[in-house]
């Protein structure tokens, strides 16, 4: 059984392609009401692990829980209490804003009252009240905000956020910042991968970092880098989330004369 | 002029072609079926040339078989490529090409080379060639002047197809674009005809028409092919300029893009006759078919499509019964009626999930089954399709010799409904295991996989030939004696489009991750 106050648990989670592996035997417990970041280098397999916790593939083995129960690609039920912003944003481009959001909003069952309200109180606080332009001529970052609309508007218990900020104005990244807090304020959790780790250092309360193939190499609080602290790991002090990364991930160093 | 560079992106034309290829084992078979396919049809398509070149000089009409034979294969090749979208593979948008070093007379001219290599265009230039060849062989033509004169024909009609593509796509753009393409199309399909039958009654009005002609392309090359001295130059000429014309035109076009008014930020409309169409099916599919609805009427192609449909079926229905006489009009009619059914939706139909591009994980995400995502959109694709055979069936029974038999409009409403389900159940199976990356605004090219094609084309081609088929091998069938015999069709249409739903609804969340790789682009 898992832990009630477990909002995410991951047993042993296998994804391959083939003879390729995604993630490797991943184990992870995400406590309620938390920011939960989940770094790595590019392809170590956090899209793979979102993708798996979020219904868009199965895993080859391993167990996954959310919220008490045990959830598969199928499981509509606990879908409706999740929200995904997914790496390729998700978008149906011919349509407009509001009627994309009102779409999902429909799908996850809102009365007609709610949706109504739910769409217009978004599109105003984002900022996406141009209703002349289909999705496909908004901006990269006008495009993220709609699919973070579409992630939150059923208000969700556990939101799964695969690299929100990139591309997002700050004061944009400041309002969403503002929300996601409100949001693990009120005992929600928030699953979140990004590459920017000051954010993360700031927004976050626990982190893992995982490395090629999907392998984890570190878990634990980071709330003492939030004051003057630091991390003890393998006898060495990080007083920077990014200086831990470095040294979990492996610094690169390539001198190319000619560059 | 970077000429290297223009030939290193050429050929990554046909490196990407081979990429995609070598992905999957089945598909280099298949590839290499395809292009010993391809030869064997250029083989038969140059040897029929070389047949028509020979027959002309054994006829004594070099010239009026050359120019007839050039300008039904220049025609055809326009009508091809703008129907159905082959000969003009875009690889390279102007956009990625801009990444390059290249100037902009360059990239045009790299963009006209990859679209001109397409094999389609290999194909034509093997008639006219055969046709250059076959006079050689039997009279005293030029090979050389001949073989100049194949070469600037193909590269003009590759000019002239992709000036008039571009001029559609940018008319399709325009709201009342499908209007006039309706217009232009109803004019061009009729025109030949209403031509053909003024000049019998008045041969003497042919004459300024045949000088008119002769300035054509196809009718200047057969002139450079067939003649000599300076009446061969002259063809050679005029070739030339209309090639230069063409080309001008294209430029042209592609530097004026149609730029649509930004229209003012308009208030926000609830109460959309999408949602109000979607609420028919209930609430399990209701949002998800509003959703497809907006998704299928908002395509500038499928309106186009749709519209012209209409004036198709019209005009395939008056070309068959012409050709096998006044009695054949409702022969005709049964294998036409059903475009009605899918010509508009059939790109999407084949292969719905194909232009939703990252939309398409959003399935996946919902608190819905997957399965009855793809049931929606087809429940979309057979409503647009059937929303026109009321129109075609009053049409017929408005316009044809003897439309009011009840009993032949039933065997009508038993054709369309028959090839409404048919293709649709087909169009299920295409679009979960032929899908195909495609571009939703799009208005040219054939950007359908290999099942996608098969499905469209032996519909199309399976209806409108099978009742002419029953007419002459068992004409009881398609006796309005025997009307009844229409009704058997459409139950087992019914039933295989309800059953390829049921089968196919469960395979969408088992193949979802091969299907989100094609549609997303990464496979």
């Amino acid at each position: 059984m898992t832990s009630q106050t477990d909002a995410i648990r991951i047993t042993k989670l296998v994804k391959q392609y083939g003879n390729v592996t995604a993630v490797d035997n991943l184990s992870l417990r995400v406590p309620a009401g938390t920011m939960f970041g989940f770094l790595g280098p590019n392809g170590a397999g956090k899209s793979t692990t979102i993708g798996c916790l979020t219904g868009l593939l199965d895993p080859t083995s391993g167990e996954i829980e959310i919220l008490g129960e045990r959830f598969h690609s199928e499981a509509s039920s606990l879908k409706r209490r999740i929200g995904v912003m997914p790496e390729t944003l998700g978008l149906f481009e011919p349509l407009y804003a509001h009627e994309f959001l009102a779409f999902v909003a429909r799908m996850y069952g809102l009365d007609e009252e709610t949706v109504r309200k739910r769409v217009s109180e978004l599109l105003a606080a984002l900022e996406l009240t141009d209703t002349s332009k289909p999705l496909s001529a908004y901006s990269t970052g006008m495009r993220k905000r709609v699919a973070f609309a579409a992630a939150v508007i059923h208000s969700p218990e556990v939101l799964f956020l695969d690299e929100p900020f990139e591309s997002i104005d700050p004061a944009g990244v400041a309002l969403l910042k503002q929300w996601l807090r409100r949001f693990t304020e009120q005992g929600r959790t928030v699953f979140i991968t990004t590459h920017v780790l000051d954010t993360v250092e700031r927004l976050c309360q626990k982190v893992a970092v995982i490395v090629k193939p999907g392998k984890l190499v570190w878990e634990g609080d980071i709330t003492a880098l939030a004051g003057d602290g630091a991390i003890e790991f393998e006898g060495q002090k990080f007083n920077a989330l990014e200086a831990l990364f470095l040294h979990l991930t492996g610094e690169k160093y390539a001198d190319l004369k000619w560059l | 002029m970077n000429t290297t560079l223009m030939g290193h992106l050429i050929g990554l034309r046909y490196k990407l072609m081979w990429a995609k290829t070598r992905s999957r084992n089945g598909r280099i078979a298949l590839f290499f079926t395809g292009y010993i396919l391809l030869i064997m049809v250029g083989a038969l398509l140059g040897a029929g040339g070389i047949g028509a070149g020979i027959g002309a000089v054994k006829l004594g009409q070099t010239g009026m078989v050359a120019k007839a034979v050039l300008t039904s294969v220049y025609g055809g090749a326009v009508m091809w490529t703008l129907l159905l979208g082959f000969g003009m593979n875009a690889v390279f948008s102007e956009t990625e090409l801009r990444r390059y070093p290249l100037a902009a007379r360059e990239r045009r001219l790299v963009r006209f080379f990859i679209g001109i290599v397409d094999p389609f265009w290999f194909l034509i230039l093997l008639v006219d060639l055969g046709l250059v060849i076959g006079l050689f062989l039997m009279s005293d033509t030029s090979l050389g002047l001949g073989l100049i004169a194949a070469l600037l024909l193909l590269a003009s009609n590759y000019a002239l197809a992709r000036a008039v593509g571009m001029y559609i796509d940018r008319l399709s753009a325009t709201k009342a674009g499908p209007a006039i393409l309706l217009f232009l199309v109803m004019a061009l399909a009729f025109l030949p005809q209403l031509a053909l039958q003024a000049s019998k009654r008045n041969p003497a009005a042919l004459e300024p028409v045949m000088r008119l002609l002769r300035l054509t392309p196809p009718f200047a090359a057969a002139d450079a092919i067939t003649t000599h001295g300076a009446s061969a130059w002259q063809g050679l000429l005029a070739i030339a300029c209309w090639l230069a014309v063409f080309l001008a035109a294209a430029s042209w076009i592609e530097k004026h893009p149609y730029r649509e008014r930004v229209a003012q930020a308009k208030a926000i409309g609830w109460n959309s006759p999408y949602e109000r169409a979607g609420a028919w099916f209930g609430p399990a599919y209701g949002v998800l078919v509003g959703n497809w609805l907006r998704y299928y009427t908002r395509n500038q192609r499928f309106r186009a499509m749709y519209l012209l449909s209409l004036p198709l079926a019209g005009f395939l229905t008056y070309s068959f019964a012409q050709k096998r006489g006044e009695g054949e009009w409702f022969v005709s009619a049964m294998g036409a009626i059903p475009v009605l059914a899918y010509m508009g939706t059939s790109r999407f139909t084949v292969n719905q999930f194909g232009y939703v591009g990252g939309g398409f994980r959003r399935f996946f995400l919902l608190p819905t089954d997957p399965g009855a995502c793809l049931r929606a959109a087809s429940y979309a694709s057979v409503m647009l399709g059937a929303g026109l055979l009321p129109i075609g069936l009053i049409a017929w029974i408005a316009l044809a010799p003897d439309g009011a038999d009840p009993r032949k409009t039933i065997m009508l409403a038993g054709s369309a409904i028959t090839g409404l389900f048919l293709f649709n159940g087909l169009g299920i199976w295409s679009t979960l295991f032929g899908p195909r990356k495609g571009n939703y605004a799009s208005a040219m090219g054939n950007d359908l996989s290999l099942a996608g094609n098969v499905v469209v084309f032996g519909c199309m081609l399976g209806g409108l030939f099978l009742p002419l088929v029953l007419k002459k091998w068992a004409p009881a069938l398609i006796s309005p004696e025997n009307w009844w015999v229409a009704l058997p069709p459409v139950a087992i249409a019914l039933t295989f489009y309800f059953v390829s739903l049921n089968l196919a609804a469960p395979l969408v969340q088992q193949r979802r991750e091969t299907l989100m790789a094609v549609v997303e682009g990464k496979s």
